[in-house]
């Protein structure tokens, strides 16, 4: 049983502000996923829970007890780093024993869980070999074992896949995943790859120049992101956003997007507040793959195919008109001309809107 | 000194066993240095075994060549083997590396250990840290020969430390004369292991650090689990220099006591200098420098082929 609850945190290193009044609430055996690019504050974050740095204001609290005082070596996190600080002077057994031997406990249950240890995680045949020289998914491995085998309440890891091939990566996702399940572990989970944060996690919490921009279940933050940062930077390619201008013509609202056309809205919430903020300048959104071409379908978008991205089962075809661009993503068959105009017809119900000037969605709470 | 020889027998052991082609060609191309080190090492050497069978000295007025004239068999081991002044010189010797070395490893490893963090200062107490060992031995003797004067500061602060006077005459007092001799040594020397050891203690991954504090070690299960295991060879290296040298004592001593009172404070290097310079029984000397050879070989051969497998 282990909630993690962060009040008002920040960190400042001299000026720099690298995480500014977070708040966050991890909730029990969650698999909490802290995604955003480089810098933006999500290792910060997770050293300050791990204990590594002290918070410049804020408080931490671990199933309501304070501990944003309390030392590192105290805190009884388990912590996977990047990259894995296996001690390579010693043994794998000697690796994976070497909390237990810490805590000084019997050396029949040190042996008893080392081996528990070693089953789960096929590392038996290595465990009397030195842990220098080993591949890195095994390095990997001993590094997630020797956390988990003090079975702290909380887990942290800091970007474990990054060092992993492809290939890899995508079975331990998987493996990651179960063993967060049998180990029963509120888990946090930096990453700057949105296909870890979207498989693995419970609920996603994005991040950009230490601000927390939205906390939510992978599905939640990919459809209905909370401001243009999240909107852009989830999703492969991220959500396209088209300046325009709404306008109100015979009692439906839509968006004048100038050349490339208008785009009406269907009636709903977004629309409702939009009529009720009496906004003028928004950003249209919606997603590469919501987008079908059809020439016969009036009201259509127009704009012209610029450059053709062919990865296999995909195509992202982009698109540009003006200063605008789209990206669209089609099936693998489709053929694209450089420079023909295109009738493009985003998904009516997969439209968002956003403020222009606070880039915050509008009709999402 | 006899110390450096011990090398030579070594060097032709580097070149690994391979295909007889690559052995002819790595012969050739070292056989210039080969021969340069033959003649500096083996020449000397044997000419120390033929005197040391001798009573040849210099004030015989012949060439060290004509010295079998003098052959007086093995009269100059047996003095090797019987001569109580050498054995406790020899002695002697083994103590100040017994308590000098440990004591300049554990003050240095501590001192390094401070210096790993961060406190006010620290640039300032590095310069001044490091300043003993840029001091020329033989000045270091003659500073501490003067502290140690009955009426020098160590007195004087002793007399201001217990408020009555002090006129200890630490030179001429057998036993305290080679404590301040380790003194000097320490204070001089502390400094070099301290180097050493910060610079392999700067190699200590801080990640490896950090992650055994998560996992619940303190200060001394990090010391003992990461931090030794990974300087051990660091630590290796720093004692045996310290070792060696401490083996050759001489100037820092040769200035504060001359080996004296008596003979109290005389090392195996005084006791060779003054049997050579002021006995002049060379022969005598090349039998002590010979047995030392034999000795330290017998020590270093094994040490250093453990320590080359290591790797």
């Amino acid at each position: 049983m282990a909630t993690i609850s962060l009040q008002r945190l920040s960190k400042h290193f001299g000026t720099f502000s690298a995480l500014h009044e977070l708040d966050l609430q991890v909730r029990d055996q969650e698999f909490m996923a802290l995604l955003g690019p480089s810098g933006c504050g999500k290792s910060t974050t997770m050293n300050l829970v791990a204990g590594g740095i002290d918070a410049s204001a804020g408080k931490i609290l671990f199933d309501g007890r304070d501990v944003t005082d309390v030392a590192m070596g105290r805190r009884g996190v388990g912590f996977v780093f990047q990259n894995y600080a296996i001690f390579t002077h010693m043994s794998v057994r000697d690796n994976l024993s070497f909390g237990l031997r810490m805590r000084r406990l019997h050396r029949t249950e040190v042996d008893r869980r080392v081996s528990a240890m070693a089953d789960l995680l096929q590392l038996g045949p290595l465990l009397d070999q030195r842990a220098s020289g080993l591949s890195v998914n095994i390095l990997q491995r001993i590094a997630i074992g020797r956390s988990a085998i003090v079975e702290p309440a909380i887990f942290l890891l800091d970007e474990p896949l990054s060092n992993v091939d492809a290939a890899f990566r995508a079975i331990m996702r998987t493996e990651l995943k179960s063993l967060q399940r049998q180990f029963k572990q509120t888990m946090i989970y930096v990453t700057h790859d949105q296909l870890e944060a979207m498989t693995m996690a419970d609920r996603i919490a994005v991040m950009d120049g230490g601000v927390l921009q939205q906390v939510g279940t992978p599905l939640e933050v990919y459809n209905e992101p909370r401001n243009v940062f999240v909107a852009g930077f989830i999703g492969s390619p991220g959500m396209n956003l088209l300046e325009g201008r709404l306008y109100e013509e015979g009692g439906a609202i839509g968006v004048d997007l100038g050349v490339i056309g208008r785009q009406r809205l269907t009636e709903g919430k977004q629309a409702a507040a939009a009529r009720r903020a009496g906004l003028a300048d928004v950003l249209l959104g919606f997603r590469p793959e919501d987008i079908t071409v059809d020439a016969g379908n009036p009201g259509a978008l127009k704009m012209a195919v610029s450059f053709v991205e062919r990865i296999g089962h995909r195509v992202v075809v982009h698109l540009d008109a003006g200063a605008q661009q789209v990206k669209m993503v089609a099936r693998n068959g489709f053929a694209a001309t450089l420079g023909a105009a295109l009738p493009l017809h985003p998904q009516a119900d997969r439209m968002r809107l956003f403020d222009k000037a606070s880039g915050l969605a509008i009709g999402v709470e | 000194m006899s110390v450096e020889a011990v090398k030579a027998p070594i060097a032709p052991v580097v070149v690994q066993a391979g295909d007889a082609e690559i052995r002819r060609l790595g012969l050739r191309l070292t056989l210039p240095a080969q021969l340069l080190l033959a003649f500096i090492v083996l020449f000397p050497l044997v000419m120390e075994l033929y005197i040391s069978f001798t009573d040849w000295t210099p004030l015989v007025g012949k060439n060290w060549v004509w010295a079998y004239r003098y052959w007086n068999d093995f009269d100059n081991y047996v003095e090797v083997l019987t001569n109580a002044r050498l054995w406790g010189s020899i002695v002697r010797t083994f103590v100040v590396m017994i308590v000098c070395v440990p004591t300049e490893l554990l003050l240095g490893l501590g001192i390094a250990l401070l210096f790993t963090g961060d406190f006010f200062g620290k640039r300032f107490f590095y310069s001044i840290l490091l300043m003993p060992m840029m001091v020329v031995p033989a000045v270091a003797g003659y500073m501490f020969f003067m502290l140690f004067q009955s009426g020098g500061p160590v007195n004087a602060i002793l007399s201001a430390l217990t408020g009555s006077q002090v006129a200890i005459a630490w030179l001429s007092h057998a036993n305290l004369a080679l404590a301040a001799v380790m003194i000097a040594d320490i204070w001089q020397w502390t400094p070099l292991m301290f180097l050493i050891l910060l610079a392999g203690l700067l190699g200590v991954p801080e990640d490896q650090l950090q992650m055994a504090t998560l996992l619940g070690a303190g200060r001394w299960a990090r010391l003992r689990h990461i931090v030794l295991p990974r300087i051990s060879r660091i630590l290796v290296i720093a004692v045996a220099i310290r070792t060696i040298e401490i083996f050759k004592i001489f100037d820092t001593l040769y200035i504060m006591t001359s080996g004296g009172p008596g003979d109290s404070t005389e090392t195996i290097s005084v006791y060779i200098y003054k049997v050579t310079m002021q006995d002049l029984e060379w022969s005598y000397v090349a039998t002590i420098a010979l047995f030392i050879l034999v000795v330290l070989s017998a020590v270093a051969i094994p040490a250093i082929k453990r320590f080359g497998a290591a790797r």
